[in-house]
């Protein structure tokens, strides 16, 4: 996934030279492409991010088209009231990308950990937010994004779980892409790295259709009634804290028509305790496996009932 | 009477003050010279429209001065007397601090500490496209308080942005008191050049003394970036608004709007 989001930048920005890189001294290897390549389009802003998302916008402000990387504890979380004034009330063409969301950082700790990046920016108004869940999510993301002309936040978590996909895909606006079929009792919606624990419970006997929701805001409420009005319940799986996250995207659209449960997994409200590897703190937020199909029988059990639809 | 007439400029914002019963004079009025000369000479607007995409920046980050380039948007033509009399009106568009969607105030501030990295951008981005505009960027000495400024000063240093001509209003109030009692700054003149800035200390009151320094300035192509810090009187130009900080929140009233237009009537 990485490796295609450094593809898709070196593209773009060798066909349009308005397109600069900003970055705030992260991405060492990441971009070496870039850097090799495009020297004269990159940016070191140094470690400074709320200055680099001001820059950012000026710069897009006389007509370039900059994407900002930093660590998604960084950009967007450290720099969010520049990005709500600077760049989403002028409605600027600016990407911001946020590396390592979620528990990514698993040994560094709470500061570089990025549980509630999407709680923070699905409430700027204007601003598109995207989380792509392997390499054709991202390469269909990235396009979107070079398309829209306005702000877009792009969360980038755990990229080496594989392709959820197998083939290249297009994205259009808010849209929820089916990568499992189902009996139709119960929906999956997962985002980013998660869409792979949805797809491992089923290939482990569940039965669930699931989606990958790459498109957080927009988030296509026809499509979600759709799937809403056939299944008994829905069941969301995030890297990110349940509050604010794509669960309550889904259960906040999903509530305006059905009486639907939506069930959220994800984050509990709570920094992590200790460090280890990724997998040590999925299991610390139960969000590894078999933590996650226990919850899910768990609350089939108690609370499918088709009638309450 | 000569083009941005600082006594008519401030008569102005009495005016928009009074009908929108608003705060923040004293704050307008210590950056009104600062203000004319720069509209007067060193803006450049091809074909007067400031939407111009070779035109030169101004940055407002001090942003609740903002009667004060309000005043001069007005004067270049670009905002009717209409709407300065509606001002704070319901559904007025002109807010109390700049606000990027007002055609000719180039930046939202007014929240401190963002208007000097964006201009900071528009600097970089005209050395990037290789044209001669230049970024004016007016700061207030409070809002050196910001980390950001430092970030964008080192910045502006690190990119050689010599078209970035920053602009200290230093009147030596910030909201609670004195920026001495609040937060010492120091000398802003040593902390611009220590950052690596071509700096300058002058009257920001005495217009020749500010047209002498950007011209100055600006002919140093030296790849250093530009600092004036314009030593001003907060509630410059009405007696009783002189040195008292209580102008940054105090409403005119009839007997106040009244006896301050008179002195701007009279006064040389």
């Amino acid at each position: 996934m990485r490796a295609a989001f450094s593809k898709a930048i070196v593209d773009a920005a060798k066909a349009d030279p308005k397109i600069l890189l900003l970055t705030g001294d992260h991405g060492y290897a990441l971009f070496d492409d870039f850097r090799k390549t495009l020297p004269d389009q990159f940016i070191n802003a140094g470690i400074a991010e709320q200055n680099m998302v001001g820059v950012a916008a000026g710069l897009a402000k006389a007509g370039f088209k900059p994407i900002v990387y930093g660590l998604a504890a960084f950009v967007p979380v450290r720099v969010l009231e520049q990005i709500k004034i600077d760049i989403c009330y002028e409605n600027l063409p600016v990407i911001l990308m946020g590396d390592g969301a979620g528990l990514v950082y698993s040994h560094l700790g709470t500061s570089h950990q990025s549980t509630e990046d999407i709680a923070c920016t699905r409430a700027i108004p204007g601003l598109t937010v995207l989380s792509p869940g392997d390499r054709f999510e991202m390469e269909a993301t990235m396009k979107f994004a070079f398309n829209l002309n306005s702000p877009v936040y792009i969360r980038m978590g755990k990229s080496d779980r594989g392709d959820i996909h197998s083939t290249a895909l297009a994205l259009s606006a808010g849209e929820i892409l089916k990568v499992r079929e189902g009996s139709g009792k119960t929906a999956i919606l997962a985002t980013g790295s998660m869409v792979r624990t949805a797809l491992d419970l089923v290939d482990q006997g569940l039965d669930a259709e699931v989606w990958s929701v790459p498109s957080i805001k927009p988030l296509n409420a026809a499509q979600l009634n759709g799937i809403a009005q056939r299944v008994g319940c829905i069941v969301t799986i995030e890297e990110h804290s349940v509050i604010g996250g794509m669960g309550a995207c889904v259960a906040e659209a999903v509530s305006a028509t059905f009486a639907l449960p939506v069930f959220r997994i994800g984050i509990e409200d709570r920094f992590s305790s200790a460090c280890g590897t990724w997998d040590y703190l999925l299991r610390e937020h139960g969000l590894d496996l078999s933590s996650v199909l226990g919850k899910i029988q768990a609350f089939i059990e108690t609370n499918h009932n088709p009638d309450m639809r | 009477m000569s083009e941005f007439n600082s006594r008519q400029l401030r008569r102005t914002v009495l005016e928009m003050a009074y009908a929108g019963s608003t705060v923040h004079i004293g704050c307008a009025f210590s950056l009104i010279e600062i203000l004319a000369v720069l509209y007067r000479n060193h803006l450049r607007y091809p074909g007067n429209d400031p939407q111009a995409v070779e035109r030169d920046y101004l940055v407002l980050s001090k942003g609740h001065g903002v009667m004060g380039q309000y005043a001069c948007l007005h004067e270049k033509g670009w905002l009717p007397k209409s709407e300065l009399d509606n001002y704070f009106g319901d559904g007025s568009r002109l807010k109390g601090l700049s606000d990027g969607h007002v055609v000719g105030c180039e930046v939202t501030s007014g929240s401190l500490g963002h208007g000097l990295s964006v201009g900071v951008g528009m600097a970089l981005a005209a050395k990037l496209a290789k044209t001669d505009q230049h970024c004016y960027a007016i700061v207030g000495d409070g809002e050196m308080n910001e980390g950001t400024m430092w970030e964008a000063m080192l910045f502006a240093t690190h990119w050689s942005l010599d078209n970035l001509v920053v602009i200290v209003d230093e009147n030596g109030f910030q909201a609670m008191g004195k920026t001495s009692e609040v937060m010492k700054l120091g000398s802003l003149q040593d902390k611009f050049s220590a950052f690596g800035f071509d700096t300058v200390s002058i009257d920001g009151h005495d217009e020749r003394a500010i047209e002498s320094a950007l011209a100055q300035l600006k002919a140093n192509k030296n790849g250093m970036p530009k600092a004036i810090v314009a030593r001003t009187v907060k509630g410059k130009g009405v007696s009783f608004m002189e040195h008292q900080n209580i102008w940054h929140y105090t409403r005119l009233t009839e007997a106040s709007f009244g006896a301050a237009m008179a002195e701007l009537e009279c006064a040389q």
